[in-house]
């Protein structure tokens, strides 16, 4: 567990039950009530439909890698190098952005299977990604 | 109706580039605005209207007001979205001279961003709001690293290799060269010092990136109709264009379709031919920004220069070149010139259509410049004559 200052997220009227779900490690997506579009990042509208009815939903937490990069240069004292980060295409849809850990993690590969497990940062737990034998 | 060459741009003015300019921002800003206004024949008291960008810069039109001694500006405006907003500067201004609403618009970019407040740092701790909250918290907090996903993504989807990338480097660095102006001048480098630099963030290298640079860049706008009065020789702007694409975020786009090509600059790219009615072919010399290498890739094939993924063949097969169909960077650009947010890249546009630049293209009736990818966005194409 790392005890520097991360950036944490502030949270507005709109993302803050998205981190609450996180802080008990749930991850979760807005489905549209009116037409069932999941969206992402967090929002008061649905894009398709313009609804401001929705829903939260928790993902399955398995995905795929969309890309992914490798930090080497450290610019940040809570980021100790090196360090994968990877953006994840969900089976929901969401691409989301978390760090890439387990087997691996320093040259992956675009299209691995992973799946979410929970770190548990001082102020906001975080999901971050692990390869996923089930699926692959 | 278009604002096709109903304005001009008439004065250039910049500073030194270095890593520590020795004074501060704002006395940087009036000197490439004095520097402007003294190439274009006109008078301080004469501006009416100043646009400036946003994101980092702590100098303001307010500030440029008071030490100038004017009394009032009758247009002034702020373009957001760091580097992508540089030509829409210009935009801004072609709009307030089109429209009656200022004679003579300024527009500036000046940065200690060596020596002060460096851009590729990231932020330590604070509450993260908007659409960073969903990537800092994980690591992804500077510039580099959100580009990194786009150009990992460049290369998977075509297969290219990094090498790709090092052309770039060397084609602009070549430039660099022989530009006395540029911080990286008489200093180029090959293609096996692209691939030994070492890494930033994967897969991108050092030499992937630009230099951070203390410097001020200006223009001065007004009406084509103005322009014929003054000595200054006009640039005439064919058209200027902001962009934008679909699920945009500045510089974390990910949720669009495919992150391998830039949305924004491909319907900034159209909405300049159409104003400018002309097509990519026409386009004698490009200035296109560059931030990271691979961004200049993705933008050659969005401004209509290459199909998508077959930039690189265009550095491969010397079209580029101060000699090719098409020269690119010729000042050497963020990776060798100075980093100035795009504010270089539309001066040596300027020079370029005048026939003035010290690396001079030959028969350069067009020029595009375009700034800020994997943001929203903006590009001109400027054209020597008022077609
Ligand atoms: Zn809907």
């Amino acid at each position: 567990m790392q005890d520097l200052p991360r950036p944490v997220p502030r949270g507005d009227r709109d993302t803050a039950p998205f981190w609450e779900a996180q802080r008990e490690h749930r991850l979760t997506f807005q489905r549209c009530s009116n037409c069932n579009e999941v969206r992402y990042p967090v929002g008061p509208m649905c894009p398709e439909c313009r609804s401001f009815e929705f829903e939260w939903i928790e993902s399955s937490g398995r995905g795929t890698v969309y890309s992914f990069t490798v930090v080497r240069h450290q610019t940040h004292p809570a980021f100790a190098v090196p360090y994968t980060v990877a953006l994840v295409e969900m089976e929901e849809g969401p691409r989301l952005i978390a760090e890439l850990k387990g087997d691996g993690a320093a040259s992956p590969e675009i299209g691995t299977a992973v799946k979410v497990e929970w770190v548990d940062h001082p102020k906001q737990p975080l999901p971050v990604f692990v390869p996923d034998q089930e699926q692959s | 109706m278009t604002i096709r060459n109903k304005a001009a741009i008439v004065g250039i003015g910049q500073t030194e580039f270095s890593k520590n300019s020795g004074r501060s921002t704002h006395r940087m800003a009036l000197e490439a605005i004095l520097g402007a206004l003294d190439d274009a024949g006109l008078e301080p008291a004469e501006i009416d209207g100043m646009v400036k960008m946003g994101a980092n810069d702590d100098v303001f039109e307010i500030d440029l007001l008071r030490s100038l001694g004017l009394d009032n500006l009758r247009f002034f405006a702020e373009i957001p979205h760091g580097g992508g907003a540089a030509c829409g500067t210009i935009a801004g201004a072609v709009a307030a001279v089109t429209a009656g609403m200022a004679d003579v618009v300024v527009t500036f970019r000046a940065l200690n961003e060596r020596s002060e407040r460096r851009f590729g740092e990231s932020t330590v701790g604070g509450g993260i709001g908007g659409w960073m909250q969903y990537n800092m918290p994980h690591g992804l907090v500077t510039p580099a690293q959100w580009i990194a996903m786009y150009a990992q993504r460049y290369l998977h989807e075509y297969g290219h290799t990094t090498e790709e990338f090092g052309r770039v480097s060397v084609l602009t660095r070549k430039h660099a060269a022989t530009n006395p102006h540029a911080m990286m001048y008489e200093r180029p480098v090959t293609l096996e010092e692209h691939q030994s630099s070492r890494w930033i963030t994967e897969p991108l290298r050092l030499l992937d990136c630009c230099l951070d640079t203390d410097g001020a860049c200006a223009t001065v706008v007004v009406s084509a109709e103005k322009a014929k009065s003054l000595k200054g020789t006009p640039a005439y702007i064919a058209a200027a264009a902001q962009g934008t694409g679909t699920r945009s975020e500045m510089m974390t786009s990910y949720q669009r379709k495919n992150i391998a090509r830039l949305e924004e600059a491909e319907t900034t790219g159209k909405e300049l031919y159409r104003v400018a009615e002309i097509e990519p072919k026409d386009i004698d010399v490009a200035e296109i920004y560059d931030h990271f290498t691979p961004m200049v890739l993705m933008a050659l094939e969005a401004y209509g220069f290459a199909k998508p993924g077959e930039a690189p063949k265009l550095f491969q097969n010397g079209a580029l070149e101060l000699d090719g169909e098409m020269p690119l960077n010729t000042h050497g650009g963020h990776l060798g010139e100075g980093y100035l947010h795009g504010f270089g890249h539309i001066v040596e546009g300027v020079r370029q259509i005048r026939g003035t630049a010290v690396n001079q293209a030959s028969n350069v009736k067009t020029c595009l410049v375009t700034s800020g990818t994997g943001v929203p966005t903006s590009g001109i194409i400027l054209s020597q004559e008022a077609y």
